[in-house]
């Protein structure tokens, strides 16, 4: 056989070839669930963790007393049915499972429970998440499975917000492991249905199935790899080429295309806690005078950005609720609904007539998604009805930064917070909290509205009060609000039983393979 | 050899300024990463207690001296956002980058010089307006679209590449190439086009000169003229490709943006969005370091080709 330099070089060449361009890309090994999801985590601990994408990760580590449904609504979890609260809402007695083990076998008692809530609140320990749940004055062990929390007034919103910034974990841990292993390696520590395994900081975290989990075949995947891809178009690839079976966040200019792509199917929930609206400064001018303030109100046309800026994905709302709320108030929402004509009658009527302008802070970078294209839409729309507003792109901590300083005029902010309808309300338009010198407003019929609505926890008697909220609100129009952020998914076919949540984390506990 | 030391001494001087510059940039970014770390609904008062736990509230110079203290001593701290241990994380991610910069300039160079070469020796023929059209789009095109459309067409739809990340060699030679072959593509492009032109001008110039005319008058064969003619040409094509090169490094930001590969441009950009201020000077001046360490090499090379300049 005459083997020539040449033959032989084609023959390597040609065997390299094959090997690099296989065209096979690895899918992950039988019942690996892989995930793409945009943000890198800084922290698994509960009581610190401050990123939705974390959440993700860290909700299947870590439970809690109660947990949300796709919807946002609490349901029971640790504890085996909701709440007993007492006629006063000052005692919350919550019965709990008797079947739930830790990851590191430790059977789960009301003792967890209780030195969670202590540890949580003592100020030594630093959870950014105390002040949520200030209104807990004690936390009482009447039994191994049933534990009573007293609080020094009614208090309804801290049931949702303990699904979100908080988590149970094993009595004496924190002093056994340290704050850095819940923060970095929380093996062992949770009760929930992933065990940490590794997190590569910026590439992926991979966890492993909890085989004593105690709800019963859960979860169906025995490997999860959740990994950060933070550029939009990347993400999107990766589910495309099976590198990725969910991802979340895809950008809303596909959304709809990759709803027809054969294999793949995409789903959208509103965030009922995620609020976009412009976080004007009614101390300052134009927006100390509320007919300038309700001019703007109505300049805007929210439902053509919700469409042809966010191609759907955005729950247009001209008050502080989404639409899809039981305490929606439809009513409150026409008052300051788009209607140029009025817009341009309230302008007639406020002090800055003469020189309708102002200076709009606008995030430079996508913070939950990219608001900049709607600002420059509203910014026409307003020009309409003869008001100029000039857009300052800036970055999203110096935009908080002078926003809770209470030295910017106006910025377009979305502000995510837990499923609970007075979380961003409490925050915004009430006096003494972080973004109160943002609005500079304050009413006492509004404060005392809401520490009504803490009475509550059914619909029923709630939602009246809620909507007389944003009644108050909509007459007063210390903001302009624009809408709610609609949760997107995008998942592979094979993928079964994944819903997008409204709480904006990606839930796949519950996720199975067809 | 004492004009290398010069070298040496003037690239350590240029090091610390950039050290100095680095810092004083960074600290007059106007918020806290505590910001960033505690999220929107952070008080004031959180706020301030997160800098006096970081030594945020510390003087400048205090702080400059404390970081560069560590960093001359191979210590580069710990991230004030989650704590990780940064040496370790530039461990991790440098070998990455370097990997991915050292193929991309292997495929720009195996491209550019023979590109060259052919198009001085054809000047104005079909080749030297292809290569010169070529390397008109390998400058324009950004790296970003080019790696979306790598993306595009290599992974999505041809199924050859993945979409993004970085398979470790330990994951098996064929994996591990392929993860590596578009990036390298869309960073290397923009080089392969100027390293080119560089080699096709300064060919071209030598080609024409006396002592080439000669020795085709004496009746040298082409390989043996192609062989001196390069020996005089190459000089300021070193020059050019040690500083893309040292370039590459600033550009492997965006592309491994795109590709989602954990190297340390991506843990660079990953740490500006975070403000994780020292993971910022840490990184950068490794960069610089690099940089600075490309030029060296070339300045030692040139001599090495030019022996008039050793002496």
């Amino acid at each position: 056989m005459d083997l020539r330099r040449r033959t032989l070089l084609g023959a390597a060449a040609a065997s390299a070839g094959a090997g690099l361009l296989d065209p096979r890309i690895a899918l992950g090994a039988d019942k690996t669930l892989t995930i793409a999801l945009p943000n890198n985590p800084t922290t698994f601990d509960p009581i610190v963790t401050s990123n939705h994408d974390a959440m993700a990760i860290s909700n299947l580590i870590f439970e809690n007393l109660l947990d949300v449904d796709v919807n946002g609504d609490p349901v029971p979890s640790l504890a085996y049915k909701m709440p007993t609260i007492s006629d006063d809402a000052l005692t919350f007695t919550f019965d709990l499972r008797d079947d739930v083990a830790f990851q590191n076998g430790a059977k789960f008692s009301a003792e967890d429970v209780k030195y969670s809530y202590d540890y949580m609140l003592n100020p030594a320990n630093k959870s950014i998440r105390r002040a949520q749940f200030a209104p807990i004055e004690e936390v009482v062990v009447e039994s191994p499975t049933r534990v009573v929390f007293k609080m020094r007034q009614p208090f309804r919103p801290w049931l949702v917000y303990m699904t979100k910034f908080m988590g149970v974990f094993p009595k004496g841990s924190r002093e056994a492991e340290g704050n850095a292993y819940f923060a970095n390696t929380p093996i062992g520590v949770g009760t929930g249905a992933g065990i940490f395994v590794d997190w590569q900081k910026d590439s992926q975290i991979t966890m492993k199935k909890n085989p004593n989990y105690w709800r019963k075949g859960v979860p169906a995947w025995d490997r999860l790899v959740a990994k950060i891809v933070p550029e939009d178009a990347t993400r999107v690839a990766y589910l495309m080429t099976k590198q990725a079976q969910i991802i979340s966040a895809p950008p809303p200019r596909d959304f709809q295309r990759l709803k027809t792509e054969p294999g793949i199917v995409a789903g959208s929930k509103v965030a009922v806690g995620g609020m976009w609206f412009m976080q004007i400064n009614n101390k300052r001018p134009p927006f100390d005078d509320v007919n300038f303030r309700k001019a703007v109100a109505c300049g805007v046309d929210r439902k053509k950005i919700a469409q042809d800026v966010f191609y759907g994905l955005m729950d247009a709302s001209a008050t502080p609720a989404a639409t899809v709320t039981s305490y929606y108030n439809a009513d409150a929402d026409a008052a300051v609904s788009y209607n140029p004509e009025k817009a341009r009658a309230y302008l007639a009527k406020s002090r800055y007539a003469a020189k309708p302008e102002f200076e709009m802070l606008v995030l430079s970078l996508p913070y939950l998604f990219d608001q900049r294209d709607a600002a420059v839409v509203i910014q026409s729309q307003l020009a309409a009805v003869g008001i100029t507003m000039k857009i300052t792109l800036m970055e999203q901590p110096q935009v908080l930064a002078h926003a809770m300083a209470g030295t910017q005029v106006a910025s377009m902010m979305p502000l995510m917070g837990p499923s609970d309808p007075t979380f961003l309300i409490k925050i915004n338009y009430t006096p003494g909290q972080i973004m109160s010198k943002a609005t500079g407003y304050s009413n006492p019929a509004l404060d005392a509205a809401i520490t009504e609505s803490y009475k509550y926890t059914d619909s029923k008697r709630l939602d009246p009060i809620l909507k007389q909220i944003q009644s108050i609100l909509v007459e007063d129009s210390p903001n302009v609000w624009l809408g709610f952020v609609v949760t997107a998914n995008a998942w592979r076919s094979e993928v079964k039983d994944f819903k997008p949540n409204a709480g904006l984390t990606m839930e796949v506990r519950d996720v199975t393979f067809g | 050899m004492w004009a290398i030391a010069n070298r040496l001494v003037g690239s350590l001087a240029v090091l610390w300024i950039v050290s100095v510059v680095l810092f004083a940039l960074v600290h007059a970014i106007p918020v806290s990463p505590a910001r960033v770390v505690l999220g929107a609904d952070a008080s004031d008062s959180d706020i301030t207690e997160f800098d006096h736990d970081h030594g945020l509230d510390r003087p400048l110079i205090e702080q400059y001296a404390r970081w560069i203290g560590g960093v001359s001593h191979g210590d580069f701290g710990v991230s004030v956002i989650d704590g990780a241990v940064i040496s370790r994380e530039i461990g991790q991610t440098l070998p990455v980058t370097l990997e991915l910069v050292v193929l991309a300039f292997i495929l720009a160079l195996g491209l550019a010089i023979p590109l060259g070469i052919v198009s001085a020796f054809y000047e104005d023929g079909w080749i030297d307006h292809l290569a010169r059209g070529l390397a008109v789009l390998g400058v324009s095109i950004p790296s970003f679209w080019l790696g979306l459309m790598l993306i595009a067409w290599g992974a999505v739809g041809l199924g050859w590449f993945p979409a993004g990340g970085y398979e470790p060699i330990s994951e098996g030679l064929g994996p591990h190439l392929r993860s590596l072959v578009l990036p390298a593509v869309a960073l290397g492009i923009y080089y392969v086009a100027i390293i080119s032109r560089m080699t096709r001008s300064s060919v071209g110039e030598v080609l024409a000169a006396d002592h080439v005319r000669v020795s085709r008058a004496m009746g040298l064969g082409r390989r043996r003229i192609l062989v001196y003619v390069l020996k005089c040409a190459l000089s300021p094509v070193v020059t050019v490709a040690a500083m893309s090169f040292g370039y590459m490094f600033g550009w492997a930001l965006i592309v491994e943006q795109v590709f989602n590969i954990a190297g340390m441009s991506h843990a660079l950009l990953n740490a500006v969005m975070r403000r994780d201020y020292l993971a910022i000077e840490d990184v950068v001046l490794v960069f610089t370091a690099l940089f600075l360490a490309a030029n060296l090499a070339a300045d030692i090379l040139y001599r090495v080709l030019d022996p008039r300049l050793a002496e």
